[in-house]
C-alpha cells in the first residue's frame, strides 16, 4: 500500500466514527434515518474518502441507463449470490448518486474503513456516472437503454448518452455491455477501445419499444452477443424465453429460462446480467439457477398481498417512470382477462414535476383491455383521471379519483373479491408510499 | 351542415418532447365532443405546405439539433404559406420551443441565438449573467378581462369558466415580445416569458404562443374551445357561431389544483 493510500485510510477512521454518530443523533432525535446525509457531507468535504473505500472492491460491476437498472441489478445479484465465493455489496435502489453510494459504501465498512467484499454492483444514474467513473475503475459497465427519461431533470437525452459516453471514455479497462438494438445505447462505446459486448431481442419486439431513431440491426454482429428467442408470456404474468450467442467467444445456449416479472423488456435486464455473470465466470447451471430465484425489486413487478379476515387480495406493483415504462407496461395489461387498475400519480422530484409525460403515454392502449374498473390516486389523480377522458372512447368505463392513496388501497380492497389480482402503477414516491401503507418499508 | 376544422400538426415527428401531443389529442377529442369534424394532418420535414388548407396549426418544441432541422426546412418549404395563413388571421398556437421558433430569434442550448421562422415579433435570448439556471416550475397566469369575457361569449348556453391558464414551464430562453405582439396573460406564478417580466405567453392576430406544457389545453378546455370557436367563425365567415358548453368536470378539477396549490390568494 503506497503511502499516500495508507495515510488515506488512517483518514478514514475519524471521518466513519464521525458520521456514524451523525446517523446515531438523526435517529435518535427523530429527525430521519440518516441515510444519506453522512454520504452528502463527507463528498462534500472529504471527496477522497469515496476513492478509498471503493478500490478495496476488486471488482465493480456498473450499470446505468434509464430504465431497468434496479432490475438488471436485482438479476445479477441472484446470479451472482449462487456462487459462495462471491461476498457481494449493492446499493439500495434509488441510491444511485454519489452520496447514495458513499453512504451505503461506509455503512458496510468497518470501523478502520476497511471492506470485505469481493464484488459491488452498482446502480448509478446517468449523469453521475462521468463524475465517479474515474474513482470506480469499473471492471464491467453495463448499459440498459437510453430511453426519454423524467425530462425535467436534465432536459435532453442527448446530454445524457453525452453524459455515458464520457464515463466510459474515462473507464479504458472496463468491458462494455450495450444493448445492441437501441441505436442511442448501441453507439456508446464506437470509437473507445473498450471490449465490447452486446445483448438483442427479435425484431418483432423492439419495433414496438421507444427507441430514438431506426432501431440498430444487430444481424453483423457476430461474437459477443446474446439473442432470445421464443419470448413467452406466462399466465402468471411470469416471461420465459430461450437465450443463444456467444460471450468472449464461448458459446451459450439455454433453453427455456425464466423470469418472474412480467413483460419482454425485462429479457433484456436478463440477457444484459446473464451476459455479466459469464464474464465474471459464473458457470451455466449457477446462472439457470440465479435467474429462476430472481425476485422482482420493489415496484418491478412485485406481488403484495393485503389480508383481512378470510379475505386476501394481491396487488402487483408495476413501476412507471416514463412514458416509456408506462406505454410497455400499458402493453402488457390488454392481455390480462380482467383489468383491476390502481393508478398513482404523485409529482415530487423522483417523480417528475412535470405531469406532462402522461400525455406522451399511450393510454389509449386501454381501449383494447378488459376493463372492471380503474381507480386514479396520489397528488396529481386529478390529471390522470382527465388523461384517461381522453383516452377512452367508451366514456362509461368506471374510474374513481382519490387523493389519498391510503383510502384507494382501502376502497380496492373492499372492492375486489377474496383471491383477485389489483393490478397497481405508481410513480416512484406514490409507489414508496403504497408499500408503507400496506405496511412495507423500504429496507 | 356538420361543421368541420382541418388540424395541422407541424413536424411531430422531430418537436414532440414534453406532451405537448396532448394538446392535440386536446382538440381533436372536443371537435367530437362538440360535433366537429376535424381532420388531422401532419407536416413533417419535406412536406410542403399549402395556404389556406388549414384552420388550426400547432408545433410544439424539440431537441436543439431538430430544432435547427425545422428552421431550414420551414423557410424552404412552408414559410411562405403559413405566414401568408397567419397573416390572414388562421390559428396557430406554439408552445415551448415551438413558441421561441415562431419568434425572430430562438435559443440553442450552448446559449446561441439563431434565426427563426419570424412569423410573429417575438425574440429569445439567453437569461442574462445575474439570472441563474432555468425556468422551471408551475405557472398560473390570469387572461386579460377582455379575452375572458370573449370566451365567456362564445357558448350556446351560460357558462363559468376560469379566467386563469395552469401549465408548467421549463425553459432557459428569455422571450421578448416586439411591436404589434400582446401577452398571453399576466404571471400570478412562475416566470413566463422571461424573468423580469410578469406576463406569459404572446398574441398578434389568432397566432398563440406559450410556455405552458402540462400539457396545455388538457387543464385549460375553455382556452381549446376559443381556439376552435376563432377558427370556426373565421372558417364559416360567421361570428355567431355557439359552441355547445361541454361540462368539463375532470378538466376544471385538474385546473383549480394547480390554482388553489401553486396560485396567489
Amino acid at each position: 500500500m503506497a503511502i499516500s493510500n495508507l495515510f488515506k485510510r488512517i483518514l478514514l477512521v475519524p471521518i466513519l466514527l464521525s458520521s456514524r454518530l451523525l446517523v446515531l443523533g438523526l435517529r435518535v432525535s427523530k429527525r430521519g434515518s440518516g441515510t444519506a446525509l453522512p454520504g452528502l457531507i463527507v463528498s462534500k468535504y472529504f471527496p477522497f474518502a469515496f476513492e478509498a473505500l471503493v478500490n478495496q472492491i476488486p471488482n465493480i460491476i456498473v450499470i446505468t441507463g434509464t430504465n431497468g437498472k434496479t432490475t438488471t441489478q436485482t438479476i445479477l445479484n441472484s446470479l451472482l449470490s449462487q456462487s459462495s465465493e462471491v461476498k457481494l455489496l449493492r446499493n439500495s435502489a434509488g441510491a444511485n448518486l454519489l452520496q447514495g453510494i458513499l453512504s451505503e459504501l461506509m455503512r458496510q465498512s468497518n470501523d478502520f474503513g476497511s471492506l470485505d467484499f469481493t464484488h459491488a454492483v452498482l446502480e448509478v444514474e446517468e449523469a453521475t456516472l462521468p463524475r465517479i467513473a474515474k474513482a470506480l475503475k469499473p471492471k464491467i459497465i453495463a448499459v440498459t437503454n437510453l430511453y426519454r427519461d423524467q425530462l425535467d431533470a436534465y432536459g435532453e437525452i442527448d446530454i445524457t448518452e453525452a453524459y455515458i459516453r464520457d464515463g466510459i471514455a474515462q473507464s479504458p479497462k472496463a468491458i462494455v455491455v450495450l444493448n445492441g438494438d437501441d441505436p442511442r445505447t448501441s453507439r456508446l462505446a464506437d470509437g473507445l477501445g473498450n471490449q465490447t459486448h452486446y445483448v438483442s431481442l427479435p425484431p418483432e419486439y423492439t419495433d414496438s419499444l421507444p427507441y430514438e431513431g431506426e432501431t440498430r440491426n444487430t444481424d453483423e454482429i457476430a461474437d459477443n452477443i446474446l439473442r432470445s428467442q421464443n419470448i413467452r408470456i406466462n399466465d402468471d404474468l411470469t416471461t420465459s424465453f430461450d437465450i443463444q450467442g456467444t460471450v468472449d467467444n464461448v458459446d451459450v445456449q439455454y433453453h427455456n429460462a425464466q423470469i418472474s416479472s412480467p413483460g419482454f423488456f425485462h429479457v433484456y435486464n436478463a440477457l444484459t446480467a446473464v451476459t455479466i455473470g459469464k464474464l465474471l465466470k459464473i458457470d451455466d447451471q449457477k446462472l439457470m439457477q440465479g435467474l429462476k430465484a430472481f425476485e422482482p425489486a420493489f415496484g418491478r413487478g412485485e406481488l403484495l398481498v393485503k389480508t383481512e379476515g378470510q379475505k386476501s387480495i394481491n396487488y402487483r406493483l408495476l413501476l412507471i417512470k416514463n412514458p416509456a415504462s408506462f406505454t410497455l407496461n400499458l402493453d402488457l395489461l390488454r392481455k390480462i382477462p380482467r383489468l383491476r387498475l390502481i393508478l398513482a400519480i404523485n409529482d415530487n422530484t423522483a417523480d417528475s414535476k412535470d405531469v406532462s409525460w402522461l400525455w406522451d403515454s399511450e393510454l389509449e392502449l386501454l381501449n383494447e383491455a378488459n376493463i372492471d374498473w380503474i381507480f386514479c390516486t396520489g397528488v396529481r389523480a386529478k390529471d390522470m383521471h382527465l388523461r384517461l377522458k381522453y383516452a377512452f372512447l367508451d366514456p362509461a368505463i368506471p374510474i374513481s379519483t382519490m387523493e389519498s392513496i391510503q383510502a384507494a388501497i382501502d376502497q380496492s380492497f373492499d372492492k375486489a373479491d377474496d383471491g383477485e389480482t389489483i393490478c397497481v402503477m405508481p410513480t416512484y414516491t406514490s409507489m414508496l408510499e403504497f408499500r408503507k401503507r400496506m405496511g412495507l418499508m423500504l429496507n | 351542415m356538420t361543421l368541420s376544422l382541418n388540424l395541422t400538426h407541424l413536424y411531430p415527428d422531430n418537436l414532440n418532447l414534453y406532451g405537448d401531443l396532448g394538446n392535440v389529442v386536446t382538440l381533436k377529442r372536443r371537435c367530437e365532443w362538440l360535433g366537429i369534424d376535424c381532420q388531422l394532418k401532419a407536416l413533417n420535414l419535406g412536406d410542403a405546405a399549402t395556404s389556406g388548407q388549414t384552420d388550426i396549426y400547432f408545433m410544439g418544441g424539440g431537441q436543439d439539433n431538430d430544432q435547427l432541422a425545422v428552421v431550414d426546412d420551414f423557410h424552404q418549404l412552408k414559410q411562405v404559406a403559413i405566414r401568408d395563413d397567419t397573416e390572414a388571421g388562421t390559428i396557430f398556437l406554439g408552445v415551448c420551443g415551438g413558441y421561441q421558433l415562431m419568434g425572430k430569434t430562438f435559443l440553442m442550448g450552448d446559449n446561441q441565438e439563431t434565426k427563426g421562422l419570424g412569423i410573429i415579433n417575438v425574440k429569445t435570448q439567453a437569461p442574462s449573467k445575474e439570472v441563474k439556471g432555468r425556468c422551471i416550475g408551475n405557472l398560473v397566469v390570469e387572461l386579460p378581462s377582455e379575452t375572458h369575457a370573449e370566451m365567456q361569449s362564445i357558448y350556446e348556453q351560460p357558462k363559468e369558466i376560469p379566467q386563469t391558464l395552469v401549465g408548467f414551464e421549463n425553459h432557459s430562453g428569455q422571450t421578448y415580445l416586439g411591436q404589434d405582439v400582446a401577452p398571453l396573460a399576466n404571471t400570478h406564478a412562475g416566470f413566463g416569458n422571461n424573468h423580469e417580466a410578469e406576463y406569459e405567453g404572446a398574441r398578434y392576430k389568432n397566432v398563440f404562443g406559450s410556455y405552458m406544457h402540462g400539457s396545455m389545453l388538457p387543464k385549460n378546455p375553455h382556452f381549446a374551445d376559443y381556439m376552435i370557436w376563432l377558427a370556426l367563425t373565421r372558417k364559416y365567415k360567421d361570428p355567431t357561431i355557439k359552441l355547445k358548453a361541454l361540462p368539463d368536470m375532470e378538466e376544471i378539477a385538474a385546473h383549480q389544483y394547480i390554482v388553489q396549490r401553486y396560485g396567489k390568494p
